[in-house]
């Protein structure tokens, strides 16, 4: 038996030839030019060169040094949070829930201006320090402000990776330890530690990753002695043909598969989370008056940290002029009207180019998945793996290989140029979703047990017939999931999008606001457009939430 | 409604490089009920998948209907299956998954409509079409999936251990219920349980597998009364085998031909003298014993050799205490001999 059906091969087909297009190509070509000739032939000259530069050796360390960093700090903030919700029984857990997606419905480097006029030297926080210690806290100070900018926003990923693992620990492993004579401190050390660790590796994994690859926050807070900046400016300013943009490409797809290495190793062989469960989850305790007032103080804390980019942002684009002062002197919707005014076309772009890549993440993730679970297409696993491994290809990086390969590629209608088009801009967004909305899509298939296509099978529906009747229809609450979260990051994505961006008309807002904020005039108009990225990325949000909930009530009735 | 006659022959099936059926040869008259039994791995699920067209045979030919199906798909072999986990559609209420079938073969509405309700008339559940599945219980959802497959008027209906997920009490309701219906439909019908009880119950036939191969094929009644090898005898039923040669079975002297002998524990009688001559009386001591409710299980111990008795119980009689001496009566009209060589586990 052959497996599969020529319909199911030529899907295939097209989906590799697209990733292949647009993904792997790419990416083998800034490889290429790192490690070749002007005249052609192997080196690691320009290596060489890249090491021979000060400011790139001081770059590469900042970059690590900043990226380990916000591990830590993300690390301080995520582990008592996780820890309260698994141990304690109280009323704070919705607002851990809401901790854990409240930042990342910002992007970072629109809250780092909030943050700069809030935590900088002469913000809000320093201003009031100063009145009554007169001391002032370094927090904004180059790469400490992207170190506290990038922990802030990107700890949920730790908190919540935690929060699953602690979750998946059933009662009876630590009532079994209980058992043997384990309590206290030992019973935390040796049996919920251990079992928690995958979830932790995998948080703090994509933390790194992330803080390495980002390239809008350190642009904002106008640090520039790090890799992602440095590579955006060698291609931008001394152009496509330099070579030491691509060498800085090939270390950080070199560190970010680094990370995605470790945290695999960290995770083989311990799927605890599919041992068997024979009751609940760890039993919850109550919390003595002290401890709880120590945890809703935590809470408390880290609440206001995680809101004030918010609030800031919020008052910076209702504010006049808001230099030297706690608050904005005084209120305006001026900023806004200017926001409709100028660039209506950007938030139209947003919407339209997310909206089309979140389209094409889904049904590729769809086919995929299903290529994948069940069929025995020939080549099956490497689309999946592919398609996975955009999770390590930093935006600068995906950036600067289309334009390096495309360069000079001219639309077949009207003859524009490929690298100017929004076209490039779209493929760009749904390649780096595409991982998300793959996850979500495979999860889907995974709960959709094979017997229900089979049945449908031998009542007299053809594959095809099956797969729209039954197999979609029952995935289709991770296909919107998928295509929601898909949207939503690709909203707020801006290193590949800083770098497709050729004119202000294909433009969409992450690239607006960018442009907005270099200037301190520009700050009101960039705020009052971040609010709207934001208020558009938090119904997205909100409907993900609502698409992924009503779905597993649907499977828990299923079960 | 159409009947089919399902017909094997020398079918090989493997998954890799895993044997799982060797050299199946097998009819199935049109109409019958025939059940596959056997312990998990046996290869009896695979099987019913072949029939279905889910997985392909590694060698032999397999005719439905006379016509032999290589190649055909699951959707066109008119082939209808019940899932052990019933595989209703979530998404779908009970009308509209019985109607499912019938829309893919793009009959009229009317019919589509006539049938359904039709089918739901049959397992009882003319009033719960507008429901979901998850709305429905255990016997409801397997009766949604057995009108499901029966509304199409399948050539041959398979059902795959339908009754293992239902508890104890509503097995036994279910299983006559499947029963009555397929005698009303007249349908060939293949049913694949792990339950002898189930089996025997319910089937005009049983085929005995393991390890990939039919072991037995035959009435419950001579698969019980002549198992065809040590397998079969353990399988169904309780059972003492006396190996060939052994000390108990020379003394009982019932293997001319050396084959072993089997016996089983409830037509052994047991007393505290040896009792009528139409019985052969051995001396034993009683190791170990068992109350079941209808009946008592001793394990004795005659010489090196043990041997299970069941007597069946009554309020008042005790029976026998671990320890004590008796002697076990065979009844030589009911030991059967194995051919030694046979196939089968060992």
């Amino acid at each position: 038996m052959r497996g599969y059906t020529p319909g199911q091969l030529a899907a295939g087909a097209l989906i590799l030839a697209f990733l292949l297009a647009f993904l792997v190509a790419p990416v083998a070509t800034v490889v290429y030019v790192a490690f070749t000739e002007p005249a052609g032939g192997f080196t690691l000259s320009h290596f060489g060169a890249f090491l021979d530069i000060a400011l790139m050796r001081e770059s590469f360390w900042n970059s690590l040094y900043v990226a380990a960093a916000s591990v830590l700090f993300a690390t301080l903030l995520a582990v008592p949070l996780a820890y309260f919700t698994a141990r304690f029984r109280f009323r704070g857990a919705l607002v851990i829930q809401t901790l854990g997606v409240l930042p990342l419905i910002m992007p970072p480097f629109v809250g780092a201006v909030a943050m700069q006029l809030i935590f900088g030297r002469s913000g809000s926080l320093n201003l009031l320090l100063d009145d009554w210690l007169g001391v002032r806290l370094p927090l904004m100070d180059g790469l400490n402000g992207v170190i506290f900018v990038e922990s802030l926003h990107y700890f949920p990923f730790i908190l919540m990776n935690l929060v699953v693992a602690m979750g998946n620990i059933d009662a009876s492993m630590e009532e079994s330890a209980q058992n043997l004579g384990a309590s206290g401190w030992r019973l935390f050390r040796r049996v919920v530690f251990p079992l928690a660790m995958p979830g932790y590796v995998a948080g703090a994994s994509l933390v790194f990753v992330k803080v390495f690859d980002d390239l809008g926050t350190p642009l904002v807070l106008n640090v520039t002695n790090m890799l992602a900046p440095q590579a955006y400016l060698r291609i931008t300013s001394i152009g496509i043909e330099d070579p030491i943009g691509y060498v800085i490409s090939v270390l950080m797809i070199a560190f970010s598969l680094f990370a995605l290495w470790m945290s695999a190793l960290a995770l083989k062989g311990r799927d605890y989370a599919t041992l068997q469960r024979a009751g609940g989850a760890l039993g919850l305790r109550e919390l003595k008056p002290w401890q709880a007032a120590a945890v809703y103080a935590w809470i408390a804390m880290v609440l206001l940290l995680v809101l004030s980019p918010h609030i800031g942002i919020l008052l910076l684009s209702v504010g006049t002029v808001w230099s030297f002062s706690v608050v904005p002197d005084a209120f305006t919707l001026q900023h806004y009207a200017t926001v409709f005014q100028d660039s209506p076309r950007m938030i139209w772009n947003t919407i339209a180019y997310c909206g089309l890549a979140a389209l094409i993440d889904v049904v590729l993730a769809t086919a995929i998945a299903y290529l994948v679970l069940r069929t025995r297409l020939p080549l099956r696993g490497s689309l999946d793996l592919i398609a996975s491994a955009a999770l390590a290809i930093p935006g600068v990086v995906l950036a600067i290989g289309y334009l390096r390969m495309f360069h000079g590629v001219t639309l077949p209608l009207g003859g524009e140029l490929l690298t100017a088009s929004w076209l490039l801009i779209v493929i760009a967004y749904s390649i780096r979703r595409l991982p998300y909305a793959l996850r979500s899509c495979v999860a889907a298939l995974h709960q959709v047990h094979v017997s229900l296509e089979e049945a449908a099978e031998s009542l007299g529906a053809t594959k095809t017939r099956a797969l729209r009747r039954i197999v979609v229809p029952l995935m289709m609450g991770g296909i919107l999931a998928g295509f929601v979260t898909s949207f939503m990051t690709a909203a707020v994505e801006l290193s590949a999008t800083i770098m497709l961006t050729s004119s202000q008309s294909v433009a969409p807002m992450s690239y607006g606001i960018y442009l907005y904020m270099q200037s301190a005039a520009g700050r009101g108009p960039g705020a009052a457009l971040g609010v709207l990225a934001v208020a558009i990325v938090a119904m997205g949000t909100y409907f993900s939430h609502r698409a992924m909930r009503s779905r597993a009530i649907d499977l828990d009735r299923q079960l | 409604m159409s009947k089919a006659r399902v017909e094997a022959q020398n079918i090989g099936a493997r998954y890799g490089r895993n044997i799982v059926l060797r050299a199946i040869d097998l009819v199935i008259e049109p109409g019958e009920f025939f059940a596959l039994l056997g312990p998990s791995g046996s290869g009896k699920s695979t099987l019913l998948r072949l029939v279905a067209g889910f997985i392909q045979p590694d060698g032999g030919r397999l005719l439905i209907g006379g016509v032999d199906v290589a190649g055909v798909p699951p959707w066109r072999r008119d082939v209808g299956m019940v899932f052990q986990n019933y595989a209703l559609w979530p998404h779908m209420t009970v009308w509209q998954n019985v109607a499912f079938g019938l829309e893919e073969r793009r009959l009229a509405k009317a019919v589509v409509e006539r049938q359904v309700r039709e089918a739901l008339r049959l397992v009882n559940l003319a009033e719960f079409a507008e429901r979901r599945p998850s709305q429905l219980s255990g016997g409801q959802q397997q009766r949604v999936a057995l009108a499901r497959t029966i509304a199409v008027e399948p050539k041959v209906l398979l059902l795959d251990e339908p009754l293992s997920n239902l508890d104890a009490k509503l097995r036994v309701r279910m299983r006559e219920e499947l029963r009555a219906l397929q005698r009303k439909l007249g349908t060939t019908t293949i049913f694949v349980t792990h339950d002898q009880e189930e089996a025997m119950t319910t089937s005009d036939r049983i085929a005995v597998m393991d390890q990939g191969v039919i072991q037995q094929v035959g009435s419950a009644l001579q698969i019980f009364d002549e198992p065809a090898n040590r397998f079969v005898a353990n399988f169904v039923g309780s059972v003492n085998v006396l190996p060939a040669g052994s000390a108990l079975a020379q003394e009982l002297s019932l293997s001319p031909n050396g084959g072993d002998i089997v016996l089983r524990p409830h037509t052994i009688a047991i007393a505290q003298a040896p009792g009528g001559a139409e019985r052969k009386w051995i001396a034993g001591t009683v190791a170990e014993r068992e109350f079941l409710g209808p009946f008592i299980r001793y394990r004795l111990r005659i010489g090196e050799a043990e041997l299970v008795v069941e007597v069946a119980h009554r309020i008042g009689a005790d029976g026998y205490r671990p320890g004590e001496a008796v002697y076990a009566g065979v009844d030589p009209q009911q030991a059967r001999l194995l051919n030694s060589s046979a196939g089968g586990a060992p």
